[in-house]
């Protein structure tokens, strides 16, 4: 055990952070259901998620008349997922591995491959093995187009997708070498994919196709080592080496735990992910019940994404027409996210950084239209101050005095308290 | 939806206290006179490759080095015997014409970083060996203690605008920046803002009084302005056009940052860059015009930078991988136009790369001490000489 257990059973307000955190929110009465159990019980639960997807999701890409129309159904029909399914940890995770492993939808327009990238993030949400969550990545057509892997030819090599598989995706920087970067990049060469491409084929389904003919088989040194590597040893390497552990567990630390982690925790954390060679189940199931995950409240700004999700789920998932939707899905990017489209392919950083002047603008406008707008969801009952705030001795509390139900809501969602989790 | 416009001046008690609620530099803030000069920064995203934009016409090197990509001689736009612009900044001529456009050649830092967001980053906080957590516009606000001395027009604040303890203003669309608090509930807000809170929360609340003290220190004169120009279609012309706005309304940032992203070609260059060099120079031709009109063209210069250049030679997907080095660009009526600096020399690379000559922090620093009448040392930590662009 490298992180210390959470040992008490659950308060109210443990349960609040617990769902805040790993199911973007909940209800009253989704927090209570919690209150008594016991941490790692609940972590393990939590983790025990399948492949069970929101029943009626009315969005399908492979109906868009045109790759813009589609890449909305695509995020239309993610928030949906995310709103409304069965699974919020799971679609926390691949909210997180499609911020890790980004794509862009500025280059990215095939309807399939973003659609199978997708199902692979949420198949490896919580993989038992990092180093085959990263092949398989780096093996979706929209990785090889979005990294120009797919150009990447033996005595012509592209290096964009090498460099930023150990920038970005493993090691981190400061751990590998230029030369790291052109050998890797050697070693992926003839990695490449048929079909869907083009903008008139957005809709066809494009396969992942390694051509021998382009690879070069040379010798090469990678991160120290000398073979005849090929794409799937430099990725095996590049996964296991020590540093990958320390950047994955930080990444996992960000989301979960704090804005700004502890270097003691994250190491914990790392010594995990090495100790089970690369078990990110293992690492989150103790992570998820470490006394550092429960002492740490109110640490994280919520995301755009996050901020939505957490209203409709602290709601009680009210159902919603499409067209808001789609629309919400568009707010999103007005606060500064686009769903699988972050401005670099170091993705979003977070943090402080979701939040200025304009963002801020954008969640008051969007909490007005949630709670006092005409088309506000409809709900059975408000949310309390338990849900929205994550504590009923939230500071915000006493200014709800003398308002209406809606008028609470609307200030609950402008609060600090529930733009943090 | 039941909103109500409200007058902004009903939350001038909430957007006061913006200033004594923060610690630290933002209590000396309000007293800070502003200057009379404006810098707009332009940042290119992605790696704008300089050898295109700014083309060594007569070097057969660079043709070799390109076969497929390189600028046609008859099509460069010659501003000299070796030195040409790419065909899409035409609308930038008349400016070069008029001896308001400079080019730096030849710019990078020591130990060239290839990685778009480490060398964005020593772009952003000026310092190469990325110790600095502050970006440089920062560090300005910091010193002057003036939280509003500077603006990102956009979504996102750039990490040049980022400050150890608050980021400057992002203003994603002027008309859009201000606050409409449904009726009857701005004593409730206000409440809400006053209770006692600790950690990222009392960040947030922090965030929340700038943010409303910012909006109505810009909607104060915003609604005087009319456009003196015809703005190109598209986001960056908008943004341009909205810092037009902001000058010309006698907002008072002195410096306002704007961002043209899309430039990492790695792939099918020639398509890409051409249309992005085009949507460039047809919004700042457009902007200078404007200013012009608004009689204010006099006191703003507007400074252009990449994170890096591309490698020299092309690839084989008729693209350009990461380089560095490459060029910096500066235009208006303050600056001193022609080309400062010598060009790369396209036979004597390093690791296929051009070796740059001046240093990018010594072109902060004249922007720094000649423009904004700044104490660059203190700025950029250190005495940086770079070519003299300003007239």
């Amino acid at each position: 055990m490298t992180l210390a257990p959470h040992s008490r059973p659950l308060t109210l307000d443990d349960a609040a952070h617990l769902l805040r955190r790993t199911a973007f929110g909940a209800t009253d009465a989704q927090i209570r259901a919690l209150v008594g159990s016991e941490a790692r019980t609940v972590a393990r639960d939590l983790l025990n998620f399948d492949g069970a997807t929101a029943p009626g999701n009315p969005f399908d890409p492979m109906q868009a008349a045109t790759p813009g129309a589609g890449l909305q159904l695509i995020r239309a029909g993610w928030l949906f997922e995310l709103m409304y399914g069965p699974h919020p940890l799971r679609e926390r995770l691949t909210l997180l591995w499609s911020n890790h492993f980004v794509i862009g939808t500025d280059k990215v327009r095939n309807m399939p491959s973003i659609t199978e990238y997708l199902a692979l993030l949420r198949r490896h949400a919580a993989t038992p093995s990092f180093a085959a969550f990263a092949l398989d990545v780096a093996r979706t057509p929209a990785m090889l187009r979005y990294l120009d892997n797919d150009q990447n030819r033996n005595g012509k090599p592209n290096e964009n997708f090498s460099r930023e598989l150990l920038e970005l995706f493993t090691t981190g920087i400061g751990h590998y070498t230029e030369e790291d970067v052109k050998e890797g990049a050697r070693a992926l060469s003839g990695w490449t994919f048929t079909g869907g491409r083009g903008n008139q084929k957005y809709l066809e389904v494009p396969k992942f196709v390694f051509n021998p003919k382009q690879h070069d088989t040379g010798r090469k040194t990678y991160l120290g080592k000398t073979g005849n590597l090929t794409g799937e040893d430099v990725i095996a390497l590049a996964a296991g080496h020590p540093a990958t552990a320390l950047f994955v567990a930080r990444k996992l630390h960000r989301a979960f735990v704090s804005d700004v982690p502890s270097d003691a925790a994250v190491k914990g954390s790392a010594e995990t992910f090495a100790r089970t060679g690369g078990n990110i189940r293992a690492v989150l199931e103790e992570l998820l019940s470490s006394e550092a995950f429960y002492a740490s409240r109110a640490a994280v700004i919520r995301g755009p994404v996050e901020f939505i999700a957490a209203a409709v789920r602290s709601f009680g998932s009210p159902r919603m027409e499409p067209k808001q939707l789609l629309n919400l899905a568009q707010t999103a990017g007005k606060m500064g996210q686009i769903l699988l489209q972050p401005d670099t392919v170091k993705g979003w950083d977070g943090g402080r950084e979701w939040i200025n002047d304009t963002t801020l603008l954008q969640r008051m406008q969007l909490a007005a239209a949630l709670s006092l707008g005409g088309n506000a969801p409809k709900l059975e009952k408000p949310p309390t101050p338990l849900a929205l705030l994550g504590t009923e001795r939230a500071a915000t509390v006493t200014a709800l005095r003398g308002l209406s139900a809606k008028q609470q809501t609307y200030l609950m969602l402008i609060s600090p308290e529930f733009q943090l989790a | 939806m039941p909103l109500h416009r409200r007058d902004f001046l009903k939350y001038s008690a909430l957007a006061v206290a913006a200033t004594s609620g923060m610690p630290g530099f933002l209590a000396r803030a309000a007293t800070q006179a502003t200057g009379q000069k404006t810098l707009v920064v332009i940042q290119l995203t992605g790696g704008n490759d300089g050898l295109n934009t700014l083309i060594p016409y007569s070097n057969g090197a660079y043709y070799a080095a390109r076969p497929t990509i390189a600028i046609p001689k008859k099509d460069v736009l010659t501003l000299g015997s070796d030195l040409g612009m790419h065909p899409s900044l035409k609308p930038l001529m008349g400016l070069w014409d008029a001896g308001q456009l400079a080019w730096m050649e030849n710019i990078g830092y020591p130990n060239p970083n290839r990685s778009h967001f480490a060398s964005m980053a020593i772009w952003h906080t000026a310092d190469p060996t990325q110790a600095q957590a502050e970006g440089w516009i920062g560090r300005i606000a910091e010193k002057i203690g003036d939280p509003f001395c500077a603006s990102n027009i956009g979504s996102s604040t750039p990490l040049a605008l980022r400050a150890a303890e608050f980021s400057l203003p992002s203003i994603e669309a002027v008309d859009n920046f201000q606050v409409k608090l449904p009726a009857g509930l701005e004593g409730a807000f206000g409440a809400m803002l006053d209770a006692q809170r600790g950690g990222e929360a009392d960040y947030l609340v922090r965030a929340t009084r700038q943010m409303l003290s910012n909006t109505q220190k810009v909607q104060a004169n915003v609604g005087k302005y009319r456009a003196g120009a015809t703005y190109p279609e598209g986001k960056f012309a908008a943004q341009l056009k909205d810092a037009a706005r902001l000058i010309a309304s006698g907002t008072g940032q002195r410096i306002l940052y704007v961002s043209l992203g899309g430039f990492d070609t790695h792939a099918g260059q020639r398509g890409e860059q051409d249309d992005l060099l085009a949507q460039l120079a047809s919004g700042l031709a457009a902007f200078q015009t404007d200013l012009e009109r608004q009689g204010v063209a006099e006191r703003v210069v507007v400074m252009g930078f990449s994170e890096f250049g591309r490698r020299v030679a092309e690839n084989d997907s008729a693209g350009t991988d990461h380089g560095q080095g490459s060029v910096m660009f500066a235009l208006g009526k303050g600056v001193k136009g022609g080309i400062h600096g010598d060009s790369p020399d396209l036979e004597d690379l390093s690791l296929g790369d051009i070796k740059y000559k001046q240093d990018f922090r010594g072109v902060y620093a004249g922007a720094l001490t000649n423009w904004l009448g700044l104490n660059a040392r203190e700025i950029l930590g250190g005495d940086f000489k770079g070519p003299q662009w300003l007239a």
